[in-house]
């Protein structure tokens, strides 16, 4: 029998570019495989994907060579109204993704059905099996814009689903959720896989991806780089290079020479732990935990604060704490209260009792603009500022506004836009560049303000390997400067490597308040604020290490005693 | 002639009419919020009108002024859909002419549209309104010419243009500067004579 | 998410009419009065709607649509008053003004027949769900793409609305002035929309696949998931509302046979 997906030879160019998106691509995939398809941004894996379903070339025209071929269907010729039946495609943003006419659930869902034709019992029957595969059946009479993330994306694969693809194609479905919508979405998938279909996905978080695939597609700047099982993907040397790290347990396991009987090493937990026997358990040594004690004078404090929108429900119930100046990350679910936390520091709400002290000033008696100078808050979504069409422009219109000279902003916002990795991005329009990069502009444009407090809010978003440090190094070196660097994150593993303390928040209340180590050590806090453990936790707990260790580097550093 | 009427038909269209219609009423909001002495309700006809052409731009100010009247409750702006209707094709067919290409040249697409605007109009609010706009200045002028005796059609013509040509300069400088920081790869979708080149 | 539509389902006789009966009626509201061109009938017709929205429990919510058209109507009023061209006899004075005879009558003329159509159309805007229509509109052979641009509009609004709000405290922490002068406020125009426009315009593209992906252009017949049959009461209602438009339309060439 033919394989089901077969590409021979694929090129393609985007209109107006030079550089080719797919360069020369030939591989072929059989029926009821899970593929995972990885490398850095814009290495082509999205392209790719588009290509499976026709939209490349058919609706972003440009330049083709080569051929895909889908059930002996060709990609490029076949319309998408065709290749749908065959063939369905889910993506990062759950948003966008939705029709954005209907709206109930139910209805989102019977839109592609309604447009193939589908008649009415067939349709009835088939949502509901997607509505009750998917877990989404107690929604099915809400707004699909009112769900949450997990939600609203279990509601997009649903919606693929019922039009009955032979092949699914997941595109990071799970970059822009919590841990909880992003655990939503894995069941979801892991039902799909279950159901026989033919899985390709394509994820950042390669140490749940490793889990599932039979094999991996590593991609680089369009070109085909490997395509293997993920235990030989990841044990190559030249991963790096590439711009994608390997999952922890394969790097630790590389560290310490443990290799699978195939000469391969280890890619997901279960893997390594049943290499535990040849794992020598180290002397461990117990770790001198000191509750740190800063002499300074708090740069916020916190009392007895409340804040609601509506009476009945309040959002942050009877807040207590204070900031100095440590690297503080706050976690928790969506809706715990983590945003409007840090949009009552910055003034943005107003406390609907208690006191918030900004040194010894009552935020209470500060506008917005008076905090501007000292307060800066990087919003989620980088277009929700972004208005002038030149970086070093847009970059300079906050440091403007504070009262800087025109020399001084300009000088500032060279130096963000260098510490953000966009030195040559200065006279490029922003929105010629992708969202990680535009993404860098919003958080230059707020570090070039040079204010003494700087807020993120989840800068991890939309980033690969490469972004994830570079952002990793910024939050390290404003700390070393003096400021006081707060961020809300859901990258566990981002958590542990750069921050010296955590704040957990679940359901508007501060769950817990300490070191990294001291937090993920509290199984019952992480359990109620519904949180993951960092990869290597979880390792050593699984290896029943007495100790928690957070970073690949501060478990090898125990064997290299 | 065919190609300033040609119109691509797809997806990309069909999405952009309610996202163009979504612009226009948050024209009207902003400009209501900051009280601006403006409407700037047809930004997202004229980003429309040039990104898809003639056809788009006509669809997005028609069906703007549909949605709002039969089923928002804003009932007056029904009376008006010829108008957004004929904002919207002069704005595309100036654009297809290569009227968006500088800044000054799109001063004179500015004057075109108000002025489409304001012929339109015009007998519409000589029969509904008796020769008013609803817009102050503009109508302490109509009272001027009612009150020296000029002709109805005259008088709401000058109260018209007092209004309309203005406010579609203020847009279309809007329009000019957004769609100068319009990314290529978004462009793209709507150029109605793209191909498919084969690289093999 | 806060809707724009101003229909709510309150279970009276009224919502549960067929969208197309309630149409028929905002077109037999409007158009009779205007062939017979008698007052009276413009008053007959706006009696009717407010008498049909008092019995839908719907008058209180229809207020705010008529509120608005006050201030124009007022204008109109002072305006045709004080200087209709054809003003010959005097009728009032208010202090210094002297409202005539013929300007008063054109200004009622006017203000009639504005308030006939916005109670007419607020017996149908109040009373339907937009989507039904738009469905209903898609049975009769209207274009699934029209029906699309419709539909959306109602989501993108408010979607757009709550961006906006995101845009104005994004912008004010990089301590941009939204309050002040003309000037000050005219400057904050820019930063604050442009970034919902370019985001909403670039958002498009991936809508567009969203679309394409669910088969937006399958060439296949649309299938639909509810049926509104029209019951004898639709039936009835639009009868008498064509007879009445024709004897309104014989009754205008009457009056122009010789």
């Amino acid at each position: 029998m033919a394989p089901l997906i077969e590409v021979k030879n694929l090129k393609y160019r985007y209109p107006h570019t030079k550089e080719l998106a797919l360069n020369d691509i030939s591989f072929t995939i059989e029926r009821g495989e899970f593929i995972g398809i990885i490398g850095a941004n814009g290495a082509g894996k999205s392209t790719l994907t588009q290509a499976f379903m026709g939209l490349v070339p058919q609706f972003y025209k440009g330049a083709y060579g080569g051929s895909v071929l889908i059930n002996g269907m060709d990609a490029s010729k076949t319309p998408v109204s065709t290749l749908c039946k065959t063939a369905g495609l889910v993506f990062q943003n759950p948003f966008n993704q939705l029709s954005g006419a209907k709206d109930t659930v139910y209805d989102e869902i019977a839109f592609g059905l309604q447009n193939l034709g589908i008649c009415r019992e067939e349709m009835v029957k088939r949502i509901d099996d997607a509505l009750n595969l998917l877990e989404i059946s107690q929604f099915r009479d809400r707004n699909p814009f009112d769900l949450s993330g997990g939600q609203m994306q279990r509601v997009a694969i649903a919606s693929i689903l019922v039009m009955q693809p032979d092949i699914m194609i997941l595109d990071e479905p799970t970059s822009q959720l919590d841990p909880a919508g992003t655990e939503e979405v894995f069941r979801a998938v892991d039902r799909l896989v279950k159901s026989g279909k033919t899985i390709l996905m394509v994820e950042q978080k390669l140490e749940t991806l490793a889990s599932y695939c039979d094999k991996l597609l590593l991609l680089s700047k369009g070109s085909l780089v490997a395509f293997d099982t993920p235990q030989s993907v990841f044990s190559r040397d030249d991963l790096m290079f590439f711009g994608v790290q390997a999952p922890s347990f394969t790097r630790i396991s590389k560290a310490l020479d443990l290799k699978l009987s195939d000469g391969n090493y280890p890619a997901t937990l279960d893997e390594l732990v049943s290499l535990k026997d040849r794992l020598v358990s180290p002397t461990e040594v117990s770790k001198n935990i000191s509750v740190q004690t800063v002499d300074e004078a708090p740069v916020y404090s916190i009392k007895q604060m409340s804040f609601s929108y509506l009476a009945d429900t309040p959002l942050i119930t009877g807040c207590n704490l204070t900031f100095d100046s440590r690297s503080t990350a706050i976690i928790g679910q969506n809706g715990a209260g983590k945003t409007t936390l840090v949009k009552l520091l910055k003034g943005l709400l107003k406390p609907v009792s208690g006191k918030i002290y900004y040194g010894d000033k009552d935020i209470a008696d500060m506008t917005v603009a008076m905090l501007a100078d000292e307060v800066g808050y990087i919003f989620q979504n980088p277009d929700d500022q972004i208005f002038k069409s030149r970086v070093l422009d847009e970059v300079m219109f906050g440091p403007l506004n504070i009262g800087m000279s025109k020399e001084e902003a300009k000088q500032k916002s060279l130096a963000a836009l260098e510490l953000a990795g966009l030195p040559d991005c200065a006279d490029t329009n922003p929105y010629d560049l992708e969202l990680s990069q535009r993404k860098m502009v919003a958080i230059a444009s707020v570090i070039a303000m040079d204010t003494k407090v700087i807020i993120f809010d989840e800068p991890t978003i939309a980033q690969d390997y490469e972004g994830k440090e570079r952002i990793k190094s910024m939050i390290r070196s404003l700390s070393d400067a003096g400021k006081l660097v707060i961020a809300i994150l859901h990258d566990m593993d981002f958590v542990a490597e750069c921050f010296e303390r955590v704040i957990v928040m679940a359901k508007g209340k501060v769950l817990a308040d300490a070191t990294p180590s001291e937090v993920f050590a509290m199984p019952d806090v992480l359990v109620e604020a519904r949180l993951v453990l960092p990869h290597v936790t979880a390792l050593c707990h699984t290896l029943g290490f007495e100790q928690t260790y957070l970073t690949v580097e501060e478990l090898l550093n125990l064997y290299h005693k | 002639m065919k190609k300033i009427f040609s119109t691509k038909w797809n997806a990309a269209t069909v999405v952009l009419i309610p996202v163009c219609i979504g612009i226009n009423f948050l024209g009207k909001l902003f400009a209501s919020t900051l009280k601006l002495p403006l409407w700037l309700d047809s930004i997202g006809t004229c980003i429309g009108a040039i990104l898809g052409g003639p056809i788009i731009g006509g669809l997005c100010g028609a069906i703007n002024n549909l949605v709002y009247g039969l089923i928002i409750g804003d009932n007056i702006t029904i009376i008006y859909l010829f108008t957004s209707l004929g904002i919207g094709v002069a704005t595309g067919i100036m654009a297809r002419l290569g009227f968006m290409k500088t800044f000054l040249k799109s001063l004179l697409t500015a004057c075109v549209a108000g002025l489409v605007a304001v012929v339109i109009s015009t007998p519409l609010n000589v029969i509904f309104w008796g020769g008013t706009t609803g817009n102050v200045w503009g109508d302490a002028l109509f009272a001027y010419t009612q009150a020296n005796n000029m002709p109805v059609f005259l008088g709401s013509f000058l109260d018209e243009v007092v209004v309309d040509v203005p406010d579609k300069l203020i847009t279309l400088i809007i329009v000019y500067l957004i769609c100068l920081a319009l990314p290529k790869k978004l462009t793209s979708l709507y150029e109605a004579d793209a191909e498919i080149e084969r690289l093999d | 998410m806060k809707s724009i539509t101003l229909y709510v389902d309150n279970h009276t006789y009224l919502t549960g009419l067929h969208p197309y009966t309630k149409l028929f009626y905002v077109l037999t509201a409007i158009a009779v009065p205007l062939l017979c061109g008698r007052l009276w009938v413009f008053g007959a017709f706006i009696a009717a709607s407010i008498l049909m929205l008092i019995s839908a429990k719907l008058l209180r919510k229809a207020v705010p649509l008529i509120i608005f058209s006050f201030t124009i109507l007022i204008t109109i009023f002072l305006i045709h008053g004080l200087f209709y061209t054809r003003n010959e006899n005097p009728l009032f004075r208010i202090g210094p003004l002297l409202f005539y005879q013929e300007g008063v009558l054109y200004a009622v003329r006017i203000g009639l027949n504005i308030l006939n159509m916005l109670l007419s159309f607020a017996t149908f805007v109040l009373s339907t769900k937009p989507s039904d229509l738009v469905e209903e509109l898609e049975k009769s052979g209207f274009s699934k793409r029209f029906g699309y641009i419709i539909n959306s509009v109602f989501q993108i609004i408010p979607q757009m609305t709550g961006t906006m709000n995101t845009i104005m405290d994004a912008q004010r922490s990089r301590g941009m002035n939204t309050e002040g002068n003309l000037i000050v406020r005219a400057k904050a125009f820019i930063p604050l929309i442009s970034p919902v426009i370019m985001s909403s315009l670039i958002n498009t593209r991936e809508r567009a696949v969203a679309l394409e992906v669910r088969g937006f252009d399958s060439k296949e017949k649309k299938t639909f998931l509810y049926d509104r049959p029209k019951k004898k009461a639709d039936i009835t209602l639009i009868l008498f509302f064509a007879l009445l438009i024709i004897i309104a339309t014989v009754w205008r060439i009457t009056l122009w046979l010789p």
